[in-house]
């Protein structure tokens, strides 16, 4: 099981940092930003805050984007969100289709390893590369922060980190699961995923009628104005979330078990 | 003589579209077992099954006179097996996947594996990706045996390599066979059964039409080869 594990982490290693560049760069660039907007945004946090829908679906009635924890939850937060959201959906979406995509299975599994160890290497490498995702993300921003000379709620900082890595677990257990059905890898059917989810978590914040709902979504207990500006997540989400991650893990066990592998 | 496969009453199919039905046959210690048939007859379904890649509807299967479907993972131990379409992961070197190979089986093969790579004229330093279909094939020899198996199970293992090459890759079975070991050798090259195989199993339409020794099937008829079509026409 560790020599998939390893053998895993080291394929999937340039991917992590590409992404870790792209995302962790962008939200460095934009904190460094920053201090050149800071003084323009005053003017424009007011006309941000006021915007009706849009205003609501980004959070930014609940906090000023003229504030560094502000501008933080809203632009850094979406970058992050949505940047490891994505990277979560594409580590995980051809994660067990790919050796029947590229005709590896028969090789994989005549040596001496049941499905179940597959299936638990691959999860603690997916777990294994967002773990590391976000850590390095956070060095990145951290880095800016403290280029900047300014301070930000650490309590808050820590928590939607947290809850960010949870999150992106979330997303990648659902796509695992959705690999355990494939023999194709199916990239644009994991983005579709994640975009669909961030649209409904939107759309729920905005729509009365779906605002019971809005726990539904992946993104509703990570999202980054209501931690900042309350200091707490939403409890409920949170645990369904958590629910649905095992529920996940459970079904793809059950399923990659079960089902005949193509030559 | 103890029996290395046993199976009995196997039957597979893939919803509507037929695998094979009801396969019983067995292959004894220290046999070259030849598994004949055209493309479609059921020889790679009877393999997967052997292997646990896929689950059948009914019957039992013993490799190693362990129940596959209780002790796969004690089996695959001791089995080589080389599928007929020889794929690894593109981005590693060579050396690297048969390291993985004896990794995963908990086994220290650096020896053998560099006995089998001088033998077979293998560059271990190139990547996957770099190799050809032969080549490949050659890598996948090389992980199928390194391991010293009692067992191995080959699918169409000669497609691919040139003449010297599958004469070295036959002198490699018959020395592992000489000291022991089983092969179940599935292919479309009759002239390799007729020389190295002592028993063949016949394969048409999903079912066992046959197993004979090599031996009965020249008396039956002039050749392995009319032998074969006798099957196929009728």
């Amino acid at each position: 099981m560790l020599t998939i594990y390893k053998n895993e982490l080291k394929t999937n290693l340039k991917s992590l940092l590409i992404w870790v560049l792209c995302v962790g760069g962008m939200g460095f660039a934009c904190i460094l930003l920053f201090a050149d907007l800071a003084d323009s945004m005053k003017g424009m946090a007011e006309s941000f805050a006021s915007m009706g829908a849009f205003s609501d679906a980004f959070g930014m009635n609940q906090l000023s984007i003229a504030t560094l924890s502000g501008f933080y939850a809203t632009e850094i937060g979406t970058i992050h969100t949505l940047g490891g959201a994505m990277f979560a959906a594409i580590c995980s979406i051809c994660m067990l289709s790919k050796e029947e995509d590229g005709h590896t299975s028969e090789f994989l599994f005549s040596l001496p390893v049941s499905r179940v160890q597959v299936v638990t290497a691959k999860w603690l490498t997916i777990t294994t590369l967002i773990l590391l995702f976000n850590l390095l993300c956070v060095l990145f921003y951290l880095t800016g922060i403290s280029m900047l000379g300014e301070e930000i709620a650490l309590k808050e900082f820590c928590l939607y980190h947290t809850l960010q890595f949870v999150m992106h677990l979330e997303l990648a257990a659902i796509c695992f699961t959705m690999s355990a059905c494939m023999k194709k890898n199916r990239f644009g059917m994991g983005l579709g995923v994640v975009l669909f989810l961030y649209a409904y978590d939107l759309i729920s914040k905005i729509t009365p009628n779906l605002s019971d709902y809005k726990l539904l979504s992946p993104f509703s207990f990570a999202n980054a104005s209501d931690i900042f500006s309350t200091g707490k997540s939403d409890i409920a989400a949170l645990i369904l979330g958590g629910s649905i991650l095992l529920g996940c893990i459970c079904i793809t066990l059950l399923l990659y078990k079960k089902r005949d592998l193509a030559a | 003589m103890n029996k290395v496969i046993e199976i009995n009453h196997l039957t597979k199919n893939y919803g509507k579209h037929r695998g094979v039905s009801d396969v019983s046959f067995s292959v004894n210690e220290g046999e070259i077992f030849g598994f004949l048939g055209p493309n479609g007859a059921g020889k790679s379904t009877t393999i997967r099954s052997m292997l646990g890649f896929i689950h059948f509807e009914s019957g039992n299967i013993h490799l190693l006179g362990k129940n596959i479907q209780t002790d796969l993972q004690t089996i695959l131990k001791d089995i080589g097996y080389m599928p007929s379409e020889t794929m690894f992961y593109p981005t590693m070197k060579v050396k690297d996947i048969i390291q993985m190979a004896a990794d995963i089986r908990q086994k220290d093969c650096q020896a053998e594996a560099q006995m089998l790579c001088e033998r077979l004229q293998i560059d271990t330093g190139k990547k996957i990706s770099d190799l050809s279909l032969g080549n490949r094939k050659k890598v996948s020899i090389v992980c199928a045996m390194q391991h010293k198996p009692r067992l191995f199970i080959f699918d169409e293992p000669t497609s691919g390599l040139d003449p010297l090459m599958q004469n070295e890759f036959f002198k490699l079975i018959q020395e592992y066979v000489h000291n022991g070991a089983t092969c179940m050798l599935s292919t479309h090259i009759l002239p390799e059964v007729k020389k190295y195989c002592n028993r063949v199993a016949i394969m048409k339409d999903g079912k066992l039409q046959c197993v004979t020794s090599a031996d009965d099937v020249l008396i039956e008829e002039p050749s392995l080869e009319d032998y074969f079509m006798h099957f196929y026409m009728n």
